[in-house]
């Protein structure tokens, strides 16, 4: 069992790394493709000569591209994406820094709608083809269509200007400067409106792909058997049921999660949530090229990771997934 | 040829469409009519400065004006041309793209198969928004490059559903018969799968325009879209500054975006429904 679970994670490991590999040449070659100097715009606008000399010669640009491209790859590699140029600091450092924030967000978001996603598929495939099975497919079909920065926008009108029952936006209280449990309490409040617009597309997402996958796995033979058994629907539906289900979820959720990302960066912005999503539009704002692609790569090499993990996830729960 | 279309599995049965159908269209009817007759509709210039700031929606200015004064009815509407244009050539280019790797890749099997479909792994993994972001700061914002950019990293979806479907078709019998015909490759790809994938295209062009059009509400939102032709994205990334004072501003271009985007799903939905 060990042995088999060590070569899978080995095998989905390395299946990752043309991932990887792709993702940075594709950083590289965009950065390329921009009109005008690369240095310049690593640099940053209106550099002193030496600065731009400094630059040309830390990343290789006067020699052939191809060389370039090795010393790109072996920066990334190291964890070198760079100095941004408004923080001047690495901008692994500047990343690092917010990744807490985020990851708070949408930790509890995914947590949340993983949760709210599966119950609500299960629930409507049971019902399947009632009324109360199409409300909850039409609920989550706008879901899914409405970007997730104006259903935050709306929850703030609604729940913030007009009720006045939560924070506009921030993570803390201004000047508060609550400690202990008052802080805690003070985030908490602040999370439920982001939290909430984040979590909207996944649930329903999440919803509608559960619902496909229980209504296969219902149709099955080996459904029929442990019903003629006696089996309590309750058993047959959680134990039975979503079991085959559960891979169709899991799959959706390693998959959706560079949405996620994606969707983090205008919450952040709609909720003025500190996190990687802020910095990424700060970094569109101050040309800041060296953060952006930093930022992005940073992104894309953890959206491969969830990847992985979710693919690795479903073979361990299922064994027919654990090919050769 | 005659032989072809003999043994060409059956068309689906035309049904009569599901009220989800007829709402789709209809959302989608409406949103379209408006954006086509913006100048019908309304006298007001989308970019013509106004005395009256920040007004709540009166009898004047339907929706309200914005904070330089502009109807943001009139805003909405041309607004519609942008999104809707922008979503439409966008949808078109992922589609013609997904489809093109999709059959080739599903038809010629192997090798080309194999490299086909990882190329399409990797830019379905990447995340896609982030990247066009990346690629517009970089490139520079415009109509065209919003378009190229949204259209370019959308089309591995299409590509999977369209190979699955042409790897299917591929062994029946009036594929070998076409082929027996004397047919080349080119040809059997244009006269014989096409038509046979061709409701699943439907179905991926109306889901693709919707999804392209959040993407460019995306950019926009970011600051990316072009200021001198607002799109939808833009008039909501406006109303995040007066989010407080003027809530039309965010609330009515939100409407109309959202009225397009679950119009083309549904229609979608329904599209591929019908497919039976």
């Amino acid at each position: 069992m060990t042995r088999v679970i060590v070569r899978l994670l080995l095998r989905r490991l390395i299946g990752a790394v043309p991932l990887v590999f792709a993702v940075v040449a594709l950083t590289f070659f965009v950065i390329r493709l921009a009109p005008g100097d690369p240095a310049v715009i690593l640099a940053g606008e209106a550099p002193t000569p030496e600065f731009l000399a400094q630059v040309r010669a830390e990343n290789g640009l006067d020699k052939p591209v191809w060389q370039q491209f090795l010393t790109f790859l072996g920066h990334a590699a190291t964890g070198d994406f760079g100095r941004s140029i408004y923080a001047g600091r690495p901008v692994f450092d500047v990343i690092l820094e917010r990744v807490p924030a985020t990851a708070l967000l949408a930790g509890t978001a995914m947590l949340l709608a993983s949760v709210a996603g599966v119950l609500l598929g299960v629930a409507s495939a049971k019902r399947a083809g009632t009324t109360g099975d199409a409300a909850i497919s039409a609920l989550s079909l706008l879901g899914t269509s409405v970007p997730s920065f104006w259903i935050g926008q709306l929850l703030i009108l609604l729940f913030a200007v007009w009720l006045g029952w939560l924070p506009v936006s921030g993570m803390v209280a201004p000047r508060a400067r609550y400690v202990g449990f008052a802080h805690i309490w003070d985030v908490a409040i602040h999370m439920i409106l982001p939290v909430t617009t984040l979590a909207v597309y996944l649930v329903t997402l999440i919803a509608r792909f559960t619902r496909t996958a229980m209504i296969e796995a219902m149709s099955q033979d080996f459904i029929l058997v442990t019903r003629a058994k006696g089996v309590s629907a309750r058993a047959i539906l959680w134990h039975h049921a979503f079991r085959n289900a559960v891979v169709t979820t899991i799959t959706v959720i390693g998959l959706e999660f560079g949405a996620v990302l994606a969707g983090a960066v205008v919450v952040e912005i709609v909720f003025g949530w500190p996190g990687l999503g802020r910095l990424f539009y700060d970094a569109i704002y101050r040309r800041d090229f060296p953060l952006l692609t930093g930022s992005f790569m940073f992104s894309a090499l953890v959206v491969i990771a969830m990847n992985t993990l979710s693919e690795i996830a479903c073979a361990m729960l299922d064994p027919r997934l654990r090919d050769g | 040829m005659s032989v072809t279309i003999a043994l060409r599995p059956p068309w689906p049965r035309p049904r009569l469409p599901s009220v989800a159908t007829a709402v789709g269209v209809l959302l989608t009817g409406i949103v379209v009519a408006g954006a086509i007759c913006a100048p019908l509709l309304t006298s007001a210039d989308p970019l013509g400065l106004g005395g009256d700031i920040l007004s709540a929606p009166t009898r004047l200015h339907p929706m309200g004006t914005d904070d330089l004064g502009r109807d943001l009815f009139a805003r909405v509407l041309y607004g519609g041309r942008v999104s809707l244009g922008i979503g439409l050539f966008s949808g078109l280019l992922s589609v013609v793209f997904g489809v093109s790797v999709g059959m080739v890749a599903g038809f010629a099997g192997g090798v080309l198969d194999e490299v086909l479909m990882r190329v399409t792994e990797i830019f379905q993994v990447m995340p896609k928004l982030l990247a066009a972001v990346v690629v517009v700061s970089l490139v520079g914002s415009s109509l065209t490059n919003e378009v190229l950019v949204i259209g370019l990293l959308s089309w591995p979806a299409t590509a999977r559903v369209i190979r699955g479907r042409v790897q299917v078709l591929r062994g029946q019998e009036f594929i070998a018969a076409a082929r027996m015909g004397g047919a080349s490759h080119l040809r059997i790809l244009w006269r014989n799968l096409l038509p046979n994938v061709f409701a699943y295209v439907l179905v991926s062009t109306s889901l693709q325009i919707a999804s392209a059009i959040v993407s460019e509400s995306f950019l926009s939102f970011l600051g990316l879209g072009d200021p001198g032709h607002p799109s939808w994205g833009l008039l909501l990334q406006q109303g995040q500054l007066f989010l407080q004072q003027a809530w039309w501003l965010t609330t009515l271009p939100g409407i109309a975006l959202a009225m397009t985007v679950l119009g083309m799903n549904l229609l979608g939905d329904g599209l591929s429904k019908g497919r039976g």
